[in-house]
């Protein structure tokens, strides 16, 4: 089961006027040994609401450290906290690195990357190109880069300094929307059309044998029709959505209908193996969350309504069981419900996990 | 660059997902509903078959199928992982279904599933011997064949990804059973293989029952389906006739 840990942040420092890269240090447990391309999910409680956010980590693998970028979003609670408030010696928490976009390395390998970053996704793909660039020296690296103006290009700097670094092997194409630049090519949106461009003059794309896309949705789409037009198949194709357009997880809203009982908690009796334990729970709340709250070992493997594992028998009051992909019509008449997927109805609810 | 789009019209113009916080709760329960049936099928295939490895006639054939074993285990994990990022507690998950448990052979299940896994049904009837179990590794094989054909173009790519790998690892295990036919055929068992065809066959098709259309068209704007089942059960029948062919089973 995925869990929290600690991280102390050691650093904060600003890249562009609204995005900081946060250094962190594990503090207290947990697996934090990257793969390029890696993300961390975040948790924190703002007003009592507990949000969970994932930043790429922007370091290379062999940096020895452990970096997220966050670039602050209009109205977003966390990326604004993260970059007005966070302080060296905060507390973080975090899972263990996760995601797949990302391409095992082979420093025998002489293989040409090509990655596509739209504004804050360069997070991943630096982490990716940093780390490809030098764990395979044979092999090379296009970077094509879309940012509103100059003054919205993060991590700007190490780019050119990485740019003299990998000399020959690495190629960084900014292409910007709305400051002029002496090509015409490298003004405007990278859609599929400014691709073909691209792939007609700057990037030959026959030599490519794996393609990075960090975006928005309408450029993820846009480069990846240019790129399968020119032959790459789905394999070689990484995507990673990043999470500007995500609604947050916010906790359930109370549907207020005429049935249901006037009190914003319900009085929860649970069942299992054998013995029964009383609590107070929030109507907003799964019955297997408030359970596992009230430290029951409540019995779970998908918590998603589908594998069933965590049904149990509603024997007095109402839940509501907003999905259900597992249990049969004759169960549920029978009062199962996945308790997964079941918010309190009525101000008293009892069920047993043990029938 | 942050021109709006919703993940809906995203995932409805071939967009791809590429973890759990980006994914819409309908489409989440969807996903995870298809990584557990593969999950659940290949730990309860593997489990199957683990019965089976004693029954080989020879040491080959019980290599091959304690190959077959590992690797459906090794292949229900590399889905398994998946689940895990979605919060599923994989270790538990691995454990709490009785994965060698089977229904009476002559059981009228259908494509109902039983109560407690995602595994396909057809999982649940029990094998009877060797010859059996290699002609069901056969049936089931290009059927199970069809549907990682359909999972490698799912919109969560982390599923395609893991699929990709897998895929061959599958289409290893059909050729197994193709050649262990042969050599059953060699030995004179084509009339048992031929009778455990017909009580396969009838039993893995379910797999491919009809859809609702409504349904369906959802799961096909998520980019999580694309041929129908009808398509992919005419392929999978084209397929397991040929293969009768070869083994000059189909008189």
């Amino acid at each position: 089961m995925a869990r929290f840990h600690p991280l102390t942040v050691t650093d904060v420092r600003k890249t562009i006027r609204d995005a900081v890269v946060v250094s962190l240090q594990p503090a207290d447990g947990g697996d934090f040994d990257f793969t390029q391309g890696q993300y961390l999910t975040f948790r924190r409680e703002f007003d009592g609401t507990e949000l969970r956010r994932s930043y790429s980590i922007c370091a290379a693998r062999s940096d020895g450290l452990l970096q997220v970028g966050i670039k602050k979003v209009d109205g977003g609670a966390f990326s604004t906290w993260a970059n007005e408030d966070l302080q060296p010696g905060d507390t973080l928490e975090a899972m263990e690195p996760m995601g797949s976009f990302f391409t095992p390395l082979d420093p025998t390998q002489a293989r040409n990357y090509l990655g596509f970053a739209g504004g804050s996704g360069i997070t991943p793909v630096l982490s990716i190109l940093k780390t490809t660039l030098r764990a395979e020296p044979r092999s090379t690296f296009t970077l094509v880069y879309a940012n509103r103006g100059v003054n919205t290009i993060m991590f700007r700097e190490e780019l050119e300094d990485l740019k003299n670094e990998y000399m020959g092997r690495l190629t960084v194409i900014h292409v910007l929307e709305s400051d002029a630049q002496d090509i015409d090519l490298f003004t405007g949106r990278v859609d599929a059309e400014k691709c073909a461009a691209l792939f007609r003059h700057w990037i030959d794309i026959t030599t490519i044998d794996t393609a990075f896309i960090c975006g928005p949705e309408p450029m993820m789409l846009g480069i990846a029709a240019a790129l399968r037009e020119h032959g790459l198949d789905d394999a070689q194709i990484k995507f990673e959505l990043f999470a500007s357009a995500q609604p947050g997880r916010l906790k359930r809203k109370a549907t207020a209908t005429g049935d249901t009982g006037s009190a914003k908690t319900t009085e929860a009796s649970v069942t299992l193996d054998g013995s029964a334990r009383s609590f107070t729970m929030d109507k907003d709340q799964t019955v297997l969350d408030a359970a596992l709250e009230n430290a029951i070992d409540a019995p779970y493997a998908c918590k998603a309504g589908v594998c069933s594992t965590c049904r149990c028998k509603v024997l007095e009051g109402e839940v509501e069981m907003v999905a259900n992909h597992a249990l049969e019509d004759y169960e549920v008449q029978r009062g199962y419900v996945l308790s997964c997927q079941s918010f309190p109805v009525t101000d008293r609810v009892v069920v047993d996990f043990d029938q | 660059m942050a021109e709006d789009m919703s993940i809906e019209s995203y995932l409805s113009q071939g967009g791809k997902l590429s973890n759990p916080t980006n994914v819409p709760p309908r489409y989440r329960a969807e996903l995870m509903k298809m990584m557990a049936t593969f999950v659940d099928s290949e730990l309860a295939g593997a489990a199957g078959f683990a019965d089976v490895i004693n029954a080989g006639p020879g040491i080959k054939e019980r290599i091959a199928a304690a190959k077959i074993v590992l690797e459906k285990t090794d292949n229900a994990d590399a889905v398994l992982r998946l689940l895990g990022e979605f919060g599923a507690d994989t270790a538990r998950y691995a454990t709490s279904h009785p994965w060698t448990s089977r229904l009476p052979r002559d059981s009228e299940i259908g494509s109902r599933r039983s109560e407690h896994d995602m595994r396909l049904s057809v999982l649940n009837y029990p094998l009877d011997g060797w010859v059996d179990a290699v002609t069901m590794n056969l049936c089931m094989g290009l059927a199970v064949g069809q549907q990682l054909g359909e999972l490698q173009q799912v919109s969560y790519q982390p599923l395609a990804d893991a699929i990709r790998r897998v895929a061959p690892i599958e289409t290893r295990h059909v050729e197994l059973a193709e050649e262990g036919l042969a050599r059953l055929v060699e030995q004179g068992q084509s009339d048992a293989i031929k009778a455990s065809v017909a009580y396969w066959r009838p039993r893995v098709e379910p797999m491919f029952g009809d859809v609702p259309q409504e349904r369906f068209e959802q799961l096909r704007n998520w980019g999580l389906r694309h041929r129908s089942n009808g398509e992919l059960g005419a392929s999978w029948n084209a397929q397991l006739d040929k293969s009768l062919d070869r083994l000059d089973l189909t008189a």
